[in-house]
């Protein structure tokens, strides 16, 4: 018995040696330490008290870059990576400037802090990789400058990589849109747009998100459109506009967004995979700005969404035109509920349902829940037109 | 002779803790901790006993301490099947981060980690019954009252890049905790298998404990305990992880 105690005992002992007094909050040290950071004089040698902008001029073959004091940007043909080695407590705050025009090359950065790029009339087309990839983690700001138009396109094939290129503008972390410029990106590869965290649009920035291959815009953590005009084209089979893991939220902006793909079996779930013109796994709200939305592919959806569907505001407008062969192309579906309780929301098909909130009902009144008191309330099997204007 | 009993015997315990074990939902988003208990009690009489309890937990994978804890309780035992016990417990907590979101899903303020004081109350009662084959059944029914006072707490706010003081007001939660209990409760035996599952009722089912382990009996007076706790979150304010708990006890009876 002697020796269970000391079983016990020691176990608790190792135990306790374990449970160090480590804190398990979320590193926001780039954030608070940011004050000071910015009073730092910089004479210890550390680039803290600096704030880096480097201008990137692609041109053809080759760039010519101005302004990296630290030298953190190795260039190999027009290919350009930037490497800042600094932790994010100690790391300066960095713009890129992006200018030029290149048909084989390539921007990557390695940071641990976040950044801005701005796009001021840039041109970068990449043969074997994302046009702009950004291995950082925190956010990226993409600023679209006022007036210009930019140009970012991908390769049909990549080369293999270590790290991850999921389209032809990859983050790694959360990227805001904004800027009063327009920007054009073309996935030929995969996705056009992709983020592991979360993707903001705000302001007046104008995107044209077109993909041949994969989804238009691609979220792993969120989508939040404040803003701006966004104007998605997918054709593939199966592809999404928007493909969001997490929650889609519309506030603003004017949004077009296209699909002409059929539905693929997917081998894996068992089932068909139809286009979408948006694909949430979480909440789908909207209170404001236009969204409209066009699928005419098989099955194709315009909403198709995991959790509920909340129209409060805003102009809302999907069709779809696709065949139900091997899937059933819907408006709006919802696995959960459709609840409309302002704006405008419109919502037709040519085969199937309009509204599929998951019920069996053949009732059309039981496919959304319609709120208050609106001025038009048309609910028919293939055509729903609610108003409260 | 005595050999063949003691295999059986772990061999049957094992048994039973393995198909426990197995009943238990896995979870992905979940941590992992530790619980150490220390207990002791005194009789009064012949049915009421005054105890005294103390409890430490950690989280974030065994890496940071949770919460303190210590108690006093009262025990009264109405029938030989049904105990009534009281109680009141002073928790100094590590309050988790709080991360707060614009609409946009930009970052508006954050609340670090820190530690601060709690208050409980409970009063339950307690039904067992035994079965011939010495497995004993039990159900507690638990009301306790949780009270924590207001403070004021440091947090950043990322629009004006500074900190700020927000006073936390005082919050105050009811709970029904419902534990059903099964355990093998031979006389004088070592070793006392137990699994059960406990229910936190607020307005609806908040929280669900999973439990499996054993008593062991190391003397007329002390025990030890060691077991395995899920901690499954149903509903949060604070949005906690699940929790895999490895727990530790130990007992002391005047």
């Amino acid at each position: 018995m002697k020796r269970t105690i000391q079983f016990m005992l020691m176990l608790v002992i190792v135990a306790g040696i374990f449970t160090s007094c480590e804190k398990d909050d979320t590193d926001f040290s780039a954030y608070t330490d940011k004050t000071s950071d910015d009073s730092s004089d910089g004479q210890d040698g550390t680039a803290t008290s600096t704030n880096d902008t480097i201008f990137i001029v692609y041109n053809g073959t080759s760039v010519s870059v101005t302004g990296d004091a630290n030298g953190y940007v190795n260039v190999k043909g027009a290919d350009v990576t930037v490497n800042d080695p600094m932790s994010a407590d100690q790391a300066a705050d960095m713009v890129l400037v992006l200018s030029g025009s290149t048909t084989d090359g390539s921007l990557n950065v390695y940071r641990q802090k976040m950044f801005t790029i701005v796009l001021n009339g840039v041109s970068i087309h990449n043969n074997d990789g994302p046009a702009i990839n950004n291995q950082c983690s925190k956010a990226l700001h993409v600023v679209c400058a006022d007036g210009t138009t930019n140009h970012l396109t991908d390769g049909t094939v990549y080369a293999i990589q270590t790290y991850d290129q999921k389209g032809t503008l990859f983050s790694e972390g959360q990227v805001y849109f904004s800027g009063e410029g327009t920007l054009y990106v073309t996935g030929n590869y995969k996705n056009a747009i992709a983020s592991d965290d979360y993707i903001t649009i705000d302001g007046t920035v104008a995107i044209n998100a077109i993909s041949t291959a994969g989804n238009g815009i691609k979220a792993n953590d969120g989508v939040f459109i404040n803003g701006g005009i966004l104007n998605i084209d997918v054709t593939a089979d199966a592809a999404r506009g928007i493909n969001c893991d997490s929650v889609t939220v519309i506030t603003g902006g004017d949004i077009t967004i296209s699909t002409s793909g059929n539905c693929v079996y997917d081998t894996e779930e068992k089932d068909y995979s139809s286009a979408a013109c948006i694909k949430s796994d979480g909440k789908f709200t909207m209170s404001g700005g236009t969204l409209n939305m066009i699928s005419t592919g098989d099955g194709g959806k315009g909403i198709n969404c995991d959790a509920d569907i909340e129209f409060t505001g805003g102009t809302l407008v999907a069709k779809t035109t696709g065949d139900n062969n091997d899937a059933k192309p819907k408006a709006i579906k919802s696995e959960t509920a459709i609840i409309v309780s302002g704006g405008s929301f419109s919502a037709k098909v040519e085969k199937s349902w309009a509204c599929d909130n998951g019920t069996d009902s053949e009732d059309p009144l039981d496919h959304l829940t319609v709120k208050g008191t609106p001025t038009t309330c048309k609910i028919e099997k293939k055509s729903v037109v609610v108003k409260y204007e | 002779m005595c050999r063949v009993v003691l295999n059986v015997r772990t061999i049957r315990m094992a048994l039973f803790l393995t198909v426990a074990v197995m009943s238990l939902p896995i979870s992905a988003q979940s941590e992992g901790g530790l619980l150490f208990e220390v207990g002791a009690e005194k009789k009064v009489t012949k049915n009421f006993s005054l105890g005294l309890d103390g409890e430490f937990r950690s989280r974030n994978n065994f890496k940071t301490a949770d919460r303190w804890g210590i108690g006093v309780k009262a025990d009264y035992k109405l029938t030989n099947w049904l105990k009534a016990d009281a109680g009141y417990k002073l928790l100094y907590t590590n309050f988790h981060e709080d991360i707060n979101y614009k609409s946009s899903g930009a970052y508006n303020t954050w609340r670090p980690s820190y530690w601060g004081t709690k208050h409980r109350i409970y009063a339950s009662l307690s039904a067992c019954y035994k079965l011939p084959n010495n497995v004993k059944l039990s159900l507690r029914e638990r009301w306790q009252y949780t009270y924590r006072p207001e403070t004021t707490v440091t947090r950043w706010d990322f629009d004006d890049e500074k900190w700020e003081d927000k006073m936390r007001g005082m919050y105050v939660h009811h709970q029904l905790r419902s534990r059903f209990q099964v355990e093998y409760d031979k006389k004088k035996a070592r070793f006392t298998p137990f699994a059960g599952i406990e229910l936190y009722n607020g307005w609806g089912v908040e929280k669900i404990r999973y439990n499996v382990g054993t008593d062991i009996r190391l003397d007329k007076q002390q025990s030890l305990s060691v077991f395995y706790r899920f901690q499954n979150i149903c509903d949060s304010e604070d949005e906690d992880p699940n929790m895999h708990y490895l727990g530790f006890g130990y007992k002391f009876k005047f």
